[in-house]
C-alpha cells in the first residue's frame, strides 16, 4: 500500500516532496480504512469487558447494559410499572399546576399579563404545544393521556401517550451529566434515588424556550434554570401514584413552587402512537385561527 | 370558502339561518393537544351537512362537513374530537361515518367567528346520536382538558 501510493504521488510532484508527503498520506489512508465511523457502525468488541474498555472513563455504563441490570442493589419499595393516568375526580383543572402559586418575577409577569389581556380578548396566548412543541415537565405528567411507566433496577422508562414523550429517570446512582456537555431537553434530566419507602427524583437542565409551566391559561414560562424535586409514592394500596413537586426557577419565580398531583392505575388501556403530523394542525383550524396569539 | 365565512345552518330552520344556542350545559370532554381555551363553550352551533372527510387519528379525529350556506355555496366546516382511545369508548368505529354521509354536528364554535368548532354531538342520518361521553379512564373524568 505504501509504495503504490509513494509511486502514484511521485509521477505529479517531485520526488523529494513526494517522499515526505507519501508516508502520511498513506497512513491518512489507512486510518480512515480501518476506523469504522462509530454512528452507524456497531463497535465490534468480542464481549462487555472490551466495550467498556473502548468507553470513555466518565461515561456511565448504559441502564439497560446487562452487567448494569445485574448489579447487587437493595430490593426497591415499590415498582411503579403499569399505566397512570392523572386524577381529576372532583377537580377538571387538577391537570394544572396551579394556586397556591409562587411570587412571579418581572420576566414571567410580562408574559402573564399578555395571555391575561388575550383571553379577555378571547383569544390564546403562544399555546406552544398546540403548535407541536413538545409540552415538558411538567406538563407532560398531567395530560389527558395515559403514561407508561416500566421501571427496571437502574432505571424508570416514562412514555406518555401525549405525542410518545419519552422520559427516563436513571437509578443506578449515576450524577448529573457534567453541564458543558448536557443536551438541554423539555422533559429534562432526571436522577432519582431512593428515601425509605419514597423516590426522591432530581430534574435540571431543560430548554428554556418554547416550554410552559401552563397551557391555554396563564402564560407562565418555564426556564432553563427550572429544577424540579418530585416526590413519589405508591398510595391506596398501590391503585394510585402520588407526587409532591417541588419547583424552582429564579428566572421566573421566587422559592419553590410546590403541589401534588395523584395518578390512577389504569389497567384497562395501552400508549398508542401519537405524534403531531404536519397535516395535524391544517385539519384543526383552531389551531391556525384568528384566536391564536403566537 | 373554507374559511372566514360564518354561515351556519339549523335543524329544521331555512337554509341560511344562523343558528347558536346559547347554552348552559356541562363541560364537553376533550382529549386535545392544544389550549381549548379558543372555542366558545356558552355557544353551541348546529351543522346540517355532507361529509367531507372523516379522519380517524390521534391525538385528534376531526370531520369536515360541507354545509350549504344562503347562496348555496357550501362553507367547509372543521369539527375537532377527541383521540380514538376515547371515541370507542362511546361507541364509535373508523367507519362510522363515511365522506358523503348527511349529518347533523353540534360544537362549540371558535371564539372568531371562523367556520371550525369542537365536537359535542354527531346525529346521522339513521336517527343514532354518538357523543363523546363516557371518555373515563382509570376513574378520571375527562372535563375541559387535556
Amino acid at each position: 500500500m505504501g509504495n503504490l501510493m509513494h509511486g502514484r504521488i511521485a509521477a505529479v510532484i517531485p520526488s523529494s516532496v513526494a517522499s515526505l508527503v507519501a508516508p502520511l498520506v498513506a497512513s491518512l489512508v489507512a486510518c480512515a480504512l480501518g476506523v469504522p465511523t462509530s454512528a452507524q457502525t456497531p463497535a465490534r468488541a468480542s464481549g462487555n469487558q472490551a466495550a467498556q474498555a473502548d468507553a470513555p472513563p466518565d461515561v456511565p455504563l448504559s441502564a439497560l447494559a446487562p452487567s448494569n441490570l445485574a448489579k447487587r442493589r437493595p430490593k426497591p419499595p415499590f415498582d411503579l410499572t403499569g399505566n397512570w393516568f392523572i386524577d381529576t375526580t372532583g377537580n377538571p383543572e387538577a391537570w394544572r399546576f396551579g394556586a397556591p402559586y409562587p411570587t412571579f418575577t418581572p420576566a414571567a409577569q410580562v408574559h402573564i399579563d399578555a395571555s391575561r389581556k388575550a383571553a379577555a380578548e378571547g383569544k390564546v396566548y403562544r399555546d406552544d404545544i398546540g403548535q407541536c412543541w413538545p409540552a415538558g415537565l411538567p406538563l407532560i405528567m398531567t395530560r389527558y393521556w395515559p403514561i407508561a411507566m416500566i421501571q427496571l433496577p437502574t432505571a424508570i422508562y416514562m412514555v406518555s401517550g401525549f405525542m410518545n414523550s419519552t422520559r427516563i429517570v436513571y437509578l443506578d446512582g449515576r450524577a448529573h451529566t457534567d453541564p458543558d456537555v448536557v443536551v438541554r431537553t423539555f422533559n429534562g434530566e432526571s436522577i432519582g434515588r431512593w428515601e425509605g419507602e419514597t423516590l426522591v427524583i432530581d430534574t435540571q437542565y431543560f430548554r428554556g424556550d418554547h416550554h410552559w409551566m401552563d397551557q391555554g391559561g396563564l402564560g407562565i414560562p418555564a426556564g432553563e434554570a427550572l429544577h424540579i424535586v418530585e416526590r413519589v409514592r405508591l398510595v391506596n394500596g398501590g391503585r394510585q401514584l402520588e407526587i409532591a413537586y417541588a419547583m424552582s426557577d429564579p428566572e421566573h419565580w421566587i422559592g419553590d413552587w410546590n403541589s401534588t398531583k395523584r395518578f390512577n392505575r389504569v389497567d384497562d388501556v395501552d400508549i398508542q402512537e401519537v405524534e403531531c403530523l404536519p397535516d395535524l394542525n391544517e385539519h384543526l383550524q383552531s389551531t391556525t385561527s384568528k384566536t391564536q396569539v403566537k | 370558502m373554507r374559511r372566514g365565512l360564518a354561515e351556519w345552518r339549523g335543524i329544521g330552520l331555512r337554509r341560511s339561518l344562523i343558528f347558536v344556542a346559547l347554552a348552559c350545559a356541562f363541560t364537553v370532554p376533550v382529549v386535545a393537544h392544544h389550549s381549548p381555551a379558543a372555542f366558545d363553550r356558552t355557544k353551541k352551533v348546529t351543522l346540517v351537512g355532507t361529509v367531507k372527510e372523516f379522519r380517524w387519528q390521534n391525538p385528534h379525529t376531526w370531520i369536515e362537513v360541507l354545509v350549504p350556506n344562503d347562496k348555496g355555496e357550501d362553507v367547509l366546516w372543521g369539527i375537532e374530537l377527541t383521540s380514538p382511545t376515547y371515541l370507542v369508548r362511546a361507541g364509535w368505529k373508523s367507519n362510522t361515518i363515511r365522506p358523503g354521509d348527511k349529518v347533523t354536528v353540534v360544537g362549540n364554535p371558535v371564539r372568531s367567528g371562523e367556520p371550525s368548532a369542537i365536537f359535542v354531538s354527531l346525529t346521522l342520518a339513521d336517527g343514532r346520536t354518538l357523543t363523546e361521553r363516557p371518555a373515563r379512564l382509570g376513574g378520571a373524568t375527562t372535563g375541559g382538558k387535556e
